[in-house]
């Protein structure tokens, strides 16, 4: 009798692995199915682009590495002066530059661009950034005093007038508070914002979109509602071939 | 007609939008408080036509939801202002990494529709308390399951009053502490209107303003900037290369931001490049976040709770595919605004942007028409309005149903379970108002806390009590004071840090145990818990096994 119990108690025992009705063994081996899939699809592509990935530098950096040693030596040429402030300014546009990163940058600017103005206009270039510096965005005079800057910036830098550079380098040098340059803070942040994880992955273009970004921002959220809609279809077909009515 | 000529002078959009165009916040803006009232009153309107009547329509809309209409409804509750506003202030932050958070809350859609959905129709219950007391036989595993369902639900919204606050503080021109009140008191107002059944019937309202009010500005922006703009949720890729490539100048007259400043960024890979190191996050931060975020979505009492809302079985499966197409709609769109975003504060001249607001900023700064700005505003509003009301019915459910009807007054009317659950919303309302002034992080982040915890807590009962007849009370029990212990520690240390007091290993455990991912290893482990205690303690009754195999497995 205590065995006739066991035994009825056992053929209620249900488990993801070891189901005991047919229901949920179908529904087992579709939702492992569908699982793999979902896991292979997030975090099998994701380890795999972490393995294939190496640090790239961009052009700036390697144009910065050639010359910080000289930079730093205080033996740099003009022409690396203004290689070193070109990528400088590479970083200092950057939307996601912490404002500790900021300062060291444009500090460094500030003091290379200033070696790169003969004696005789130096104190017109000053004039030029004291000018600037008083005025706030919006007020009278601020666009011209800002274009008249950046233009003759542009001219030491070696830069195109209405440039990019041409157009954030008054805004830096305004910014800059001193002359003192940190070389190893600066190193540490040229690295940390100009060397990225890259693969053949992340270089690849589909749709105008890296690939990866594609693959993760687009791609799995189809999957997702694809394997949601296929599962739905699936059990209901398990059901009705069961002859279950929910 | 002098009447009319004020009127046209009120509705002219410079005065409708009182800020100048390069003050991104600005004072009381008329257009955009007169959008945002008419659908506040719109969802009041709908709330008192279909006003809760009893208890089975206060907790479960009378069962009378269709399955696309509830699909809605889970997108709309789902589309937070976290959603709405977070995800794109997230990639705007941390690029790639951003990326986590919309794998984390679609993905684990799929957890929850393959391993539960059904299932828990079938189950029958009201509340994820009623499962767990119910399952795991127990009165106090109910009353556990009640607090941390509440815990949850206010965790959750924090973050949308900070986004109510947010946005509120845009529209209306004043401090953000004012806008947070003002915001938390209308939404209140509103949910002890209208209960579940006005809840759901707006949240299909809400659905319709948020998603078009988020997606209009997409397709004006990409047109202006020259994109794609016909499905600008693929056309921004090229946005995308250009801001890894950079910009260097305008090819286009006229291609500025309302600054004035040109349509160009220098290169910049780290946006899209994963984990960059400038972003801050690992890849370990990475996976971790998506994970728990998965696990969290199929542990969320609220969107456990939608499926009691349904007729059918097959409603409740089918709910969570429109649901989550719902849902896509919007996250395939939020990248672009984080995209667009990016290269049009790309000049130092824009200031450094309050992340959670990207959205609207983007709108504002790529010169959009300012009453669709308004209208995206107030789509914003919407979105955590939809969700904070769907909490706050969840929190009270738990509290009325779970608690106080179950445990403390059993003999208690239906009238007065009622009425306790509007109190336990007031008080709801009150404690989350206060957490959301401290600013303890981004929304998106803060909301991600909330996942974390119902993943380490509620997602191992539910995984375990439906497809392990094995796992029992003391399972249950031991499973839970891992999980939520693991939850404690993660989130003492993170509150600690945000205060300033330090604690031993703080670096270490900040790291690993990260508040918006900390059930990468909570969940694990309270799964873990749950199953080795069970196999060593006293068997699951048989009327449970055979409740579950005669009613949920055949």
């Amino acid at each position: 009798m205590e065995n006739q119990e066991t035994v009825n108690e056992k053929s209620y025992d249900i488990s993801f692995f070891k189901p005991t009705t047919e229901l949920a063994r179908s529904n087992r081996n579709l939702a492992i199915g569908l699982l793999l899939v979902w896991m292979i699809s997030i975090f099998g592509f994701h380890i795999w682009l972490r393995i294939i990935e190496t640090p790239t530098p961009e052009k700036a950096y390697t144009q910065y590495e050639m010359v910080w040693d000289n930079i730093k030596l205080g033996q740099a040429t003009v022409s690396e002066k203004q290689i070193y402030i070109k990528s400088a300014l590479s970083v200092l546009g950057k939307v996601t530059l912490d404002k500790e990163s900021r300062i060291f940058l444009n500090t460094s600017v500030n003091k290379i661009t200033e070696e790169l103005v003969p004696e005789n206009e130096k104190s017109d270039f000053k004039n030029k950034i004291a000018a600037f510096k008083l005025k706030k965005f919006g007020e009278d005079q601020y666009q011209e005093l800002k274009k008249d800057l950046g233009s003759s910036a542009a001219k030491y830098i070696g830069v195109e007038d209405y440039s990019l550079e041409a157009k954030l380098i008054p805004l830096e040098l305004v910014a800059a508070e001193s002359y003192n340059m940190d070389y190893d803070n600066i190193a540490l942040v040229m690295a940390k914002y100009l060397i990225h994880n890259q693969s053949y992955l992340t270089d690849f273009t589909f749709l105008g979109f890296p690939f990866h970004y594609f693959y993760t921002a687009v791609f799995l959220l189809v999957l997702f509602v694809g394997l949601c809609l296929y599962y739905c279809i699936a059990i209901q077909k398990i059901i009705n071939r069961l002859g279950i009515e929910e | 007609m002098k009447k009319l000529y004020i009127l046209l002078a009120l509705l002219s959009p410079t005065y409708l939008f009182a800020a100048a165009s390069n003050e991104l916040e600005g004072d009381f803006k008329l257009g955009p408080a007169i959008i945002l009232i008419v659908i506040l009153a719109l969802f009041i309107l709908v709330g008192f036509l279909f006003q809760a009547k009893d208890t089975n329509d206060f907790f479960a809309a009378g069962r009378k939801i269709s399955k696309v209409g509830s699909g809605m409804a889970i997108a709309s509750n789902w589309m937070s202002a976290a959603s709405f506003l977070g995800m794109a202030a997230l990639m705007y932050g941390t690029g790639y990494n951003g990326l986590a958070y919309v794998i984390g809350w679609t993905g684990g859609y799929v957890l929850l529709l393959i391993l539960m959905a059904g299932q828990i129709r079938k189950y029958g219950k009201y509340t994820a308390a009623d499962f767990i007391g119910d399952r795991f036989y127990s009165k106090s595993l109910r009353i556990t399951g009640a607090i941390v369902a509440i815990l949850i639900s206010i965790a959750y919204c924090v973050g949308q009053f900070g986004g109510i606050g947010l946005l509120f503080q845009w529209i209306l021109g004043i401090p953000y502490g004012w806008s947070v009140v003002i915001g938390g008191s209308v939404v209140l107002t509103y949910t002890l209107i209208s209960g579940m059944l006005g809840v759901t019937k707006n949240m299909q309202i809400q659905y319709v303003i948020i998603i078009i009010s988020f997606i209009i500005p997409l397709f004006l922006l990409t047109y202006k900037f020259d994109y794609f703009w016909l499905l600008p949720q693929i056309g921004y890729g090229s946005v995308v290369t250009d801001i890894v490539n950079g910009i260097p100048a305008p090819e286009i007259a006229g291609m500025v931001n309302s600054f004035g400043n040109d349509f160009a960024i220098t290169p910049s890979p780290e946006y899209a490049m994963p984990w960059d190191p400038s972003s801050g996050q690992s890849y370990f931060q990475f996976m971790a976040i998506a994970f728990s975020l998965m696990v969290g979505t199929a542990g969320l009492p609220h969107v456990i709770q939608r499926f009691y809302v349904v007729p059918k079985v097959s409603d409740a499966r089918w709910s969570v595919v429109w649901g989550l197409f719902f849902i896509c709609i919007l996250y395939w769109s939020a990248p672009v605004y984080s995209a667009l975003g990016t290269i049009l504060s790309a000049s130092p001249e824009v200031g450094k942007l309050s992340k959670d607001a990207i959205v609207v900023y983007t709108a504002q700064l790529g010169n959009i028409n300012p009453l669709i700005v308004g209208l995206l505003a107030a789509g914003g509003v919407s979105a955590a309005f939809s969700t904070v009301s769907g909490l706050l019915v969840a929190g009270a459910s738990a509290f009325s149903h779970d608690l106080y009807v179950k445990v403390i007054n059993p003999d208690c009317s239906p009238k007065k379970q009622l009425m306790m659950a509007r109190l336990a919303t007031i008080l709801m309302a009150i404690i989350v108002s206060l957490l959301a002034l401290l600013k303890l992080a981004l929304i998106g982040q803060l909301v991600a806390v909330a996942f974390s915890l119902a993943g380490c807590t509620i997602f191992p009962l539910f995984l375990l009590g439906i497809w392990w007849s094995g796992s029992n009370k003391q399972g249950a029990i031991w499973g839970l004071i891992v999980g939520g212990s693991i939850s404690l520690i993660a989130i003492t240390y993170f509150v600690s840090l945000k205060i300033g007091f330090s604690l031993p290993y703080e670096e270490f455990v900040n790291y690993w145990l990260g508040a918006w991912y900390f059930a990468w290893i909570g969940a694990p482990l309270a799964i873990f818990t749950n199953i080795i205690v069970s196999k060593f303690t006293e068997e699951t009754p048989i009327e449970i096994k055979k409740f579950l195999v005669e009613n949920v497995h055949s």
